[in-house]
């Protein structure tokens, strides 16, 4: 077999360098997306659980309570808990840098003296006991990164400025850290502070973030966790450091889950681009394998040889593809990166790592996916007789027709609804998900074994004259039908890639509209005040500084604004899984506020929140804990575990984890948080809108360094993250244009091929070179509008499905379904547009066939 | 009718050449049956395919009634040959997925002809080959006999002055290709075609005019009935 492959395959590969390097290329493609997608998802998780585990140095236990903090009077209970070796308190946080636009710093606050028994802080030279006595006796002593001192130019002594919760605050340089243990993470944008100096700065006095432990010789990690776990009652978890990058993993669930989703487009559509090229192959060797079977070749060796072939191809193919699928991983992590430090939280991304398991099942992946591909073609190579080598014919015999493919298409079709109900069965929302996609593959599946019979009935048409182009003459136009006819089975997997491709655009299209449009309706009814103002990112989230409450007495004297209110966004969990605690003054901003709600009444509940009745959960909450109206839930708070009923559940997208919206007032009762991530403010109809916005940059602006954004302003920045956060599906997009392109050259150039003869004849009998140009294009032209209106019709439906049931169970979000119709009209046109573009060569191609070569071809 | 002035023609296959005409000149005059013999590689088909313009010599000249075609561009060539030249194979070249009578109207509608004329002039062609039962009927569905008469009433599709054939027996029985080479001959004597047929048979060469013999890319000898 091996010689074959080198005698026949090879020789074949080298004459025919265009195709096969355009196989090459699809195969090397697809399995870069599968790796590029694993690396950013792998890199995404260990990313965290590494900057966890070097921040945690030698704890084995951490005890937290998410972004609500643990009261500092709870250190000495967990200290003095048996088994407890060593404690140590830290806050941490991240700063911008003022006077250096968009460098942010990673404060770390520790307890100077104690701090050493967890982490080594390595410090220059010149930083002895007397510097760190002197480091802790001023409050505004700060350390810096060796690498971050050169890079802004701040040497030892120099003064920093960063935007606190207190507005900007200067501190000066008494030390410098060598990159080694935590200092390293974050690429060096690092700060030291003492506990006290760095509470202030992050407006979190009187509490800590985390508690560092180490447990004493004997006793183990279990036995201590299971001591000190009831005795923080609620009011904060411990776990291993481990652990709490597992909790990350799973806020990040869904953001991958649909990452993974477009690595999968990538690789059906490359299915569908290999089966083209050995189809392909196939007819082009007819005679080929007709002559070896006159030699004796068995049908089994023809198979073998085809499929080897294809496989000699994946193999070098997908070592390529993990290879450019690590560059493009590189690429692709920071806009990911990005979308991740916007929407869940700071992540410090190390660089690009496949694990061993991961390459393996990328290369199964492009092997597999290869296979799978080349199987049915080969099987059809198998089928050539041995006359063929000898065939004088100007025809091939037809093939059965789709009668068989048809049939399965029409299973699949039957039995995709029944997918669809298994998925809408008692599994979790990953599951249920990947349900839903399989479903869909199912769908497209069908619909592409259908092409034939959609070809075959489009040829009917055309060939009683019932859709005829301007352009062509009856025969003309019959005969490119016909030829799509020739081969039902090789134009309906043109057509089918090219409506896979489309449906796969149309659905990424669709979905990003109708979360843009959810998005902004829900933008306009939750966020209705004319200003929003906030510290360090115009939205709140992880960017985000919070400030202190007391801004809010300034603004309020401000004449034209009527209704202050006082917006808190902050992490927590819920049965130890993270969720987000929303809060604000139910009372102040009643007037103004409305709820979009799922369950429930919007007013009542604002009433109900108002009066301490209980808070209101999302739906993306509801929807993964199952707690909806009138339950109650259990939710831990720095004053320990306190219940709360839900008087409803609104919509709400700042996160798939599930939101909890509280009163202000009782959320800093309970959670001793008074710091505010954002001002919302209401002005009065006649209010001069720029001249408060000037009014609060003058008083504030500066000192806090404030974003003040209108409602219009605020909407263009959500939109500009959700857009930022969909590069990856476009870049998924181009690949499925590509793949299309390459497979509507690759089937008019077989279908140019397999009629040499018959073009050759039509020229002999008169037909001039544009006559023949006009033939093959017209034949790009039908692929492109059958495809088109394919794929059009199949990502309508996917895209419905995947914005309404798939988006639903994933993240427990109802998005409203906006239908693009620009998309789809620019779908059918792309379609079309980029058919007669890939027909260009094949026509040419067609239309310059020497007459006398084509005549004698075989 | 046709004449070949020096006509060379050499093909290159890889970094060698094959001479595949060395020097023909030859003319065909109005209304002959001209027969080319020759054996195998003596240029024979070369040069049928150069009188109808599917390819150009290297060198001299093919001039068919006062025109000198090796020099045309191929739009040109293209429409001389529609309406002045008919072909025959030796393998029929019928398009497999067209009836019969569509395959004869082709190159009628490929000229512009509006359907009801050319279906018309269609129809009394395969009337005239008497194959006006089997006008719906695909090629394959026709014998090989019917098959080759379809492809000679579809080279008669504008009545051409001139008609080449290659081999038109070649790949037919005795007794059916002697009913090609009789409608053949029919049509010499009764629509005054010129008619040059290439054949290595010796029994078809009998029913020409005059013979001409190539070998190895020249005339060998030249000689009436």
């Amino acid at each position: 077999m091996i010689r074959l492959l080198r005698l026949l395959s090879w020789r074949h590969f080298l004459r025919h360098r265009l195709r096969t390097a355009l196989t090459f290329s699809g195969i090397a493609l697809g399995v870069a997306v599968i790796v590029a997608i694993a690396a950013v998802n792998h890199t995404l998780v260990s990313s965290f659980q590494q900057t966890i585990e070097t921040v945690a140095g030698k704890a084995v236990l951490q005890v937290t309570n998410g972004e609500s903090g643990i009261r500092e009077s709870l250190f000495p209970i967990i200290r003095d808990t048996e088994g407890v070796l060593d404690a140590v308190g830290a806050v941490e946080g991240f700063l911008p840098v003022s006077g250096f636009k968009g460098e942010r710093l990673y404060i770390y606050g520790v307890d100077f003296l104690s701090d050493s028994s967890i982490r080594e802080h390595e410090f220059s030279d010149q930083f002895g006991f007397d510097q760190a006595l002197d480091f802790i006796a001023q409050p505004d002593s700060i350390a810096l990164t060796e690498s971050l001192s050169r890079r802004l130019d701040l040497a030892l002594g120099s003064r920093i400025s960063l935007a606190t919760s207190q507005g900007v605050r200067s501190y000066t340089t008494r030390a410098l850290l060598k990159e080694r243990g935590a200092a390293k993470i974050f690429g060096g944008s690092f700060a030291l502070m003492d506990l006290p100096v760095a509470q202030i700065a992050l407006g979190k006095e009187g509490k800590i973030d985390v508690v560092d432990l180490t447990v004493e010789e004997g006793e183990t990690v279990e036995a201590v966790k299971g001591r000190l776990s009831p005795r923080l009652q609620g009011a904060a978890q411990v776990a291993r450091p481990k652990e709490r990058g597992e909790q990350v993993e799973s806020m990040l669930t869904s953001f991958r889950v649909g990452l993974f989703f477009v690595s999968l487009v990538a690789l059906f559509v490359g299915f569908f681009l290999i089966y083209n090229t050995v189809a392909v192959s196939v007819i082009q060797r007819k005679r080929e394998i007709g002559t070896l079977r006159c030699l004796g070749v068995v049908r089994s060796d023809i198979l073998l040889l085809f499929v080897a072939e294809a496989l000699a191809l994946a193999l070098p193919a997908s070592l390529l593809g993990i290879l450019t699928g690590l560059l493009l991983a590189q690429a692709a992590l920071f806009s990911v990166g990005e979308s991740v430090n916007n929407l869940f939280l700071q992540i410090d991304l190390t660089g690009v790592t496949l694990t061993l398991r991961e390459f393996w099942i990328a290369l199964a992946s492009g092997m597999g996916v290869s296979l799978l591909a080349a199987l049915f073609p080969a099987w059809q190579a198998t089928q050539v007789s041995a006359l063929e080598g000898a065939r004088q014919t100007v025809w091939s015999p037809r093939t059965n027709g789709p009668r068989s493919a048809s049939m399965l298409g029409w299973f699949l079709l039957l039995f995709f609804p029944a997918m669809l109900f298994l998925s809408r069965l008692g599994f979790g929302p990953v599951e249920k998900f990947t349900l839903g996609v399989v479903a869909m593959l199912i769908f497209l599946l069908g619909l592409s074994f259908l092409c034939p019979l959609f070809i075959a009935s489009w040829v009917k048409i055309v060939g009683r004259g019932l859709f005829r182009p301007s352009f062509l003459s009856s025969v003309e136009s019959r005969l490119a039908s016909d030829s799509l006819y020739r081969s039902p089975v090789r134009s309906g997997i043109t057509v089918a890639t090219l409506m896979i491709s489309l449906a796969a655009i149309f659905t990424i299209a669709a979905f990003v509209n109708s979360v843009r449009g959810s998005l902004l309706s829900w933008v306009d009814q939750m966020v209705t005040a004319d200003l929003i103002v906030s510290s360090g990112s115009k939205t709140a989230g992880p960017m985000n500084v919070p400030l202190r409450e007391d801004l809010a007495t300034g603004m309020k004297a401000i004449p034209e604004v009527r209704v202050v209110d006082l917006y808190r966004l902050i992490r927590s969990t819920y049965e130890g899984k993270p969720i987000l605690i929303e809060s604000f003054s139910a009372q102040a901003s009643a007037q103004v506020r409305k709820l979009p709600m799922a369950q429930g009444d919007g007013e009542r509940a604002l009433r109900g929140m108002a009066a301490a009745e209980g808070v209101i959960v999302s739906e993306s909450f509801q929807s993964r804990f199952g707690k909806g109206m009138g339950d109650t839930i259990q939710l831990p708070t720095p004053s320990g575990t306190v219940p709360f009923r839900v008087l409803g559940v609104y919509v709400d997208y700042s996160s798939d984890s599930g939101s909890v919206l509280i009163d202000r007032a009782v959320y800093k009762h309970l959670w001793k948080d008074e710091l505010v991530d954002a001002f919302d403010l209401w002005l009065s109809p006649a209010a001069d809108q720029e001249a408060v916005i000037r009014k609060i940059k003058d008083d504030y602006g500066e000192r806090y360094q404030l974003f003040v954004s209108t409602h219009r302003q605020l909407r263009a920045a959500v939109v500009d993250i959700m857009e930022r956060s969909f590069r990856v599906n476009y870049a998924v997009e181009i690949i499925a244009v590509v793949v299309a392109i390459f497979s509507v050259v690759n089937t008019l150039l077989a279908s140019v091929l397999d009629r040499t003869r018959e073009i050759g004849v039509l020229r002999a009998i008169g037909a001039t070179q544009s006559q023949v140009r006009k033939m093959v294009i017209a034949e790009a032209a039908w692929i492109g509008l059958m495809g088109g209106v394919l794929g059009l019709l199949s990502g309508t439906l996917m895209s419905y499905h995947h914005v309404v049931y798939n988006t639903k169970a994933l993240t427990g979000w109802t998005f409203q379904y906006y239908y693009p119709l620009d998309v789809a009209f620019l779908c059918v046109v792309l379609a079309v547009g980029l058919c007669l573009a890939a027909g260009y060569l094949p026509a040419k191609q067609a239309a310059s066939t020497p007459i006398v070569e084509a005549i004698g071809y075989e | 009718m046709i004449r070949s002035i020096d006509v060379h023609k050499v093909y290159r296959q890889g970094k060698s050449e094959i001479v595949a005409l060395a020097g023909v000149s030859l003319d065909v005059h109005e209304k002959e049956f001209v027969v080319i013999m020759g054996p195998s590689g003596s240029g024979k088909s070369t040069l049928l395919h150069l009188m109808g313009g599917l390819d150009h010599p290297t060198r001299g000249e093919i001039v068919i009634d006062g025109q000198i075609i090796s020099r045309m561009p191929d739009r040109k060539v293209t429409l001389l040959r529609r309406s002045k030249i008919g072909f025959i194979f030796q393998f029929f070249n019928l398009l497999p997925t067209l009836t019969g009578l569509e395959n004869v109207m082709l190159p009628l509608i490929l000229d512009g002809h509006p359907t009801k004329p050319a279906r018309n002039r269609a129809e009394a062609l395969l009337e005239a080959v008497s194959l006006a039962s089997r006008r719906d009927h695909l090629p394959e569905e026709l014998s090989g006999g019917e098959i080759q008469r379809l492809a000679i009433a579809r080279a008669l599709a504008f009545q051409p002055p001139i008609l080449l054939a290659d081999e038109p027996t070649g790949n037919l029985d005795s007794k059916t290709g002697e009913e090609i080479l009789q409608l053949l001959r029919r049509i010499n004597r009764e629509n005054g075609c010129t008619l040059v047929m290439v054949t290595h048979n010796r029994e078809a060469a009998g029913y020409g005019d005059r013979i001409i013999t190539l070998r190895d890319g020249k005339v060998e000898k030249e000689g009436l009935q």
